[in-house]
């Protein structure tokens, strides 16, 4: 077992976001959940991420319950729609960002995953010269470097062109099951979530709520 | 911190007269000066800030429509008067209106009023006039960059399209009309917020008033001298009623003024999407000849009192035979301090020291009140943001004598021994500066995407790694101007200073100038050393001020 969510309910002001919400993923199973913009599947990753915190239910990742846990004590990795480089540092520097501390740095290890990204010429390049695929590529990098037990794909590729949306769908999972980390993968996209998932699932049925 | 000072001095002032702040306010009529102190502040900066107007709205539209070149450089020199320290500004105007200076050379003697102005005094009726249409242009002079930079970064950005909209519809056929139906509601907050924000530094100028009208009071002016025998149960009571009514009637006004501003804002603004400066430009092309004696005038009018001092600390006047001489001896006794107590060097490192501190304090303090605020907003506590961002704005509508008053009524009373303690100046200084560090700090936190924040916390940084390696490098731009300003106006700061250092070793540069200003001019060195000191003041002022700008990230609408 990867990851379990038993009855998740989560509420902003006085709406129902989440309600009821139960999830459960294998060792290295990709789940895509599949639903319109606006419904809350932001809102179900960021809580587990512990950006947000339920009303009710538990998060357990691989036995450890996560709900008291720091987004930052969670290993749980995360790509958001826009990719996030930090605009103060280079090509490098972002991928070097997943080592909290010098020492700990394994530059065999970043040149591997950047050459499997297809992403090592660019290594000295400033973020602003990046495509939108690119630049998701160098996220998709750091977050793997960082070993995560649980990566969660927020429509990471929602903002690109077809054809690179199809490449980049067609290379994360490549990539997920050659590490066998298990992934969330939320959007909107039939076809990007059948390239990505081992299993779809329709947020209405997730979220009962959706579906009174 | 901020406000405590304040609120001991309120409290001390009403023991020590028996009354509260709002019927003080009607005992001023009581002194002999009040009455023409609230009248002659209250039209000075109503002038000012017309003049103001007048003479940087042009200017802000040539500058915003057109491309020019070295548009920064043209931007950079126009901004300087405000940064510019205002002990250093009465001595530009006072180098340039002096016997023999360049104004009096041209047939307009404001100084001694005689000849045009002698006779435009008697046609009037107004005394001194030549010394109010000085301090008047003394304020426009330094509140120009108020409106041009409020002003033009708008006009910059506007995108084209609306005015090309608006000319071909019957309505906007003629120029007063596209004035009127569209630029005037696109930049009324704009042109609002720098008339709100001029007529509040002309009404709470002292060293400009002090200096360029000396006959004439206004109520800081008034405060900042009788602020001495103030506080003092059972001495001169009428001294402690002064101090209590003005100020609270200045906080008044000036708290009524920032409101102003701020509804005007919140009712009147239009939000619009904004394209680059670039884009914009190219619609209106290259600058007409109009346009460009328009900014030529400018420049030379914002640069011409900094020359006009530096010349004035070199070229001595010979007693003997009423000629003038080049030499760079005010520069030798300056820097030795033959005529002062403390040499313009030995004021110079405590005016750095007192600086660097008072930048410490309000570069953390103003951090943690903008980021506290911006919290509360992330967290949806939007009131009680709006309530710290309010409270965090009122020491703007406090002036550097009230707050200096302040500290010497207040703080002091409660802890006398901070007298004798070097770093008191720091207080009133961090006062000062606070509320700017956090106007700087909280659009640059607003600003900030949070994904960066939550990035580095799923690649497992703690709170306290996050704000080394992401918070602070992000915010880095934000923090060097606040920093670099809050040095700039530290070492420029003159009211508290002058309330708190009027006679130690401790004394300021700003403070060095005017006790040199104050001698007898019998030697005729002595205005030219205070020339030497006030341009060294104003060479440290300009290299912060290009530091700043190295830093400043320019975007539409704001200081």
């Amino acid at each position: 077992m990867t990851i379990e969510i038993q009855s998740l309910t989560l509420s902003y002001d006085e709406n129902i976001i989440l309600s009821e919400c139960n999830l459960r993923l294998t060792e290295g199973e990709i789940l895509a959940i599949l639903g319109p913009s606006g419904c809350g599947k932001t809102t179900l990753l960021r809580a587990i991420a512990g950006f947000v915190q339920p009303d009710n239910g538990t998060i357990h990742l691989n036995g450890r319950i996560l709900n008291q846990l720091q987004p930052e004590e969670r290993n749980i990795g995360m790509l958001f729609q826009r990719p996030v480089l930090f605009p103060h540092k280079d090509v490098l520097g972002n991928i070097l960002f997943a080592y909290r501390r010098r020492k700990d740095r394994k530059m065999k290890d970043v040149d591997e995953i950047m050459r499997d990204m297809g992403i090592l010429s660019m290594k000295n390049q400033s973020i602003e010269t990046l495509s939108g695929g690119e630049a998701q590529r160098v996220v998709l990098a750091r977050a793997l470097l960082t070993n995560p037990e649980l990566l969660l794909l927020d429509e990471p590729l929602s903002s690109l062109d077809l054809d690179v949306r199809r490449q980049l769908a067609l290379e994360i999972r490549a990539t997920l099951k050659s590490k066998n980390i298990a992934a969330i993968h939320v959007t909107h996209d039939h076809e990007e979530a059948a390239i990505i998932g081992d299993r779809i699932i329709e947020w209405s049925e997730l979220n009962p709520l959706e579906s009174e | 911190m901020i406000l405590i000072p304040i609120w001991l001095a309120v409290d001390r002032l009403m023991d020590v007269t028996g009354k509260s702040p709002f019927t003080a306010i009607f005992s001023l009529s009581e002194h002999p000066l009040g009455t023409e102190a609230i009248y002659f502040s209250f039209v000075q900066a109503l002038l000012s800030a017309i003049l103001t107007l007048a003479i940087g709205l042009p200017i802000a539209w040539w500058l915003g429509r057109h491309q020019w070149k070295h548009l920064n450089i043209i931007r950079a020199a126009l901004t300087l008067p405000f940064v510019t320290p205002t002990i250093v500004a009465a001595m530009g105007f006072l180098a340039l209106i002096k016997t023999g200076g360049p104004i009096e050379s041209i047939g307009i003697d404001l100084r001694f009023e005689s000849g045009f102005i002698g006779w435009l005094s008697d046609a009037t009726g107004i005394e001194n006039s030549g010394h109010i249409i000085a301090l008047l242009m003394a304020h426009a002079w330094f509140n120009l960059a108020l409106v041009i930079r409020f002003v033009e970064p708008k006009i910059a950005t506007i995108p084209p399209r609306f005015e090309e909209s608006i000319r071909l519809l019957p309505i906007g056929k003629t120029r007063f009309n596209r004035a009127r139906y569209f630029w005037w509601p696109m930049l009324r907050t704009s042109i609002g917020s720098a008339f709100v924000f001029t007529f509040i530094f002309s009404f709470t100028s002292f060293a400009l008033v002090r200096w360029l009208a000396p006959d004439m009071w206004t109520l800081e002016a008034l405060m900042a001298i009788e602020g001495g025998a103030a506080g003092i149960p059972n001495y001169r009571t009428e001294a402690s009623l002064l101090v209590l009514g003005g100020a609270t009637l200045q906080g008044i006004i000036l708290l009524f003024a920032l409101g102003l501003a701020g509804y005007w804002e919140q009712k009147k603004a239009i939000s619009n999407d904004i394209v680059s400066e670039s884009f914009a430009r190219k619609t209106a092309g290259k600058p007409s000849p109009i346009a460009r004696i328009g900014v030529a005038l400018a420049l030379s009018f914002a640069l011409a009192p900094l020359i006009s001092m530096l010349f004035s600390s070199i070229r001595i006047r010979d007693r003997t035979n009423e000629s003038y001489g080049w030499s760079t001896e005010a520069w030798d006794i300056a820097l030795t301090g033959d005529l002062t107590y403390v040499s313009a060097l030995e004021a110079l490192s405590n005016s750095i020291i007192y600086a660097l501190a008072c930048m410490v304090v309000s570069v953390l303090l103003g951090y943690a009140v903008a980021s506290s605020i911006h919290a509360f907003e992330s967290n949806g506590k939007k009131k009680t943001a709006r309530a710290i961002d309010l409270l965090s704005m009122l020491p703007l509508a406090l002036s550097g004598v009230m707050i200096g008053l302040g500290v010497l009524l207040g703080v002091l009373k409660v802890w006398p021994e901070l007298f004798q303690w070097y770093g008191l100046p720091i207080i009133p200084h961090a006062m000062l500066t606070t509320p700017f560090v956090i106007r700087i700090l909280l659009p640059a936190l607003r600003s900030l995407d949070s994904t960066y924040d939550e990035t580095a916390a799923m690649l497992g940084y703690s709170q306290f790694q996050r704000f080394i390696k992401v918070r602070i490098p992000l915010l880095k731009n934000s923090l060097v101007v606040a920093a670099t300003l809050s040095i700039a106006f530290s070492l420029g700061e003159f009211g508290a200073s002058w309330i708190l250092l009027r006679s130690g070793s401790w004394d300021t540069l700003p403070i060095l100038v005017d006790q040199l200003m104050a001698r007898p001019k019998y030697f005729e060195l002595v205005e030219p050393v205070a020339m030497a000191t006030a341009s060294l003041l104003m060479m440290i002022t300009f290299i912060l001020f290009v530091i700043t700008e190295r830093f400043r990230e320019h975007q539409g609408g704001g200081f």
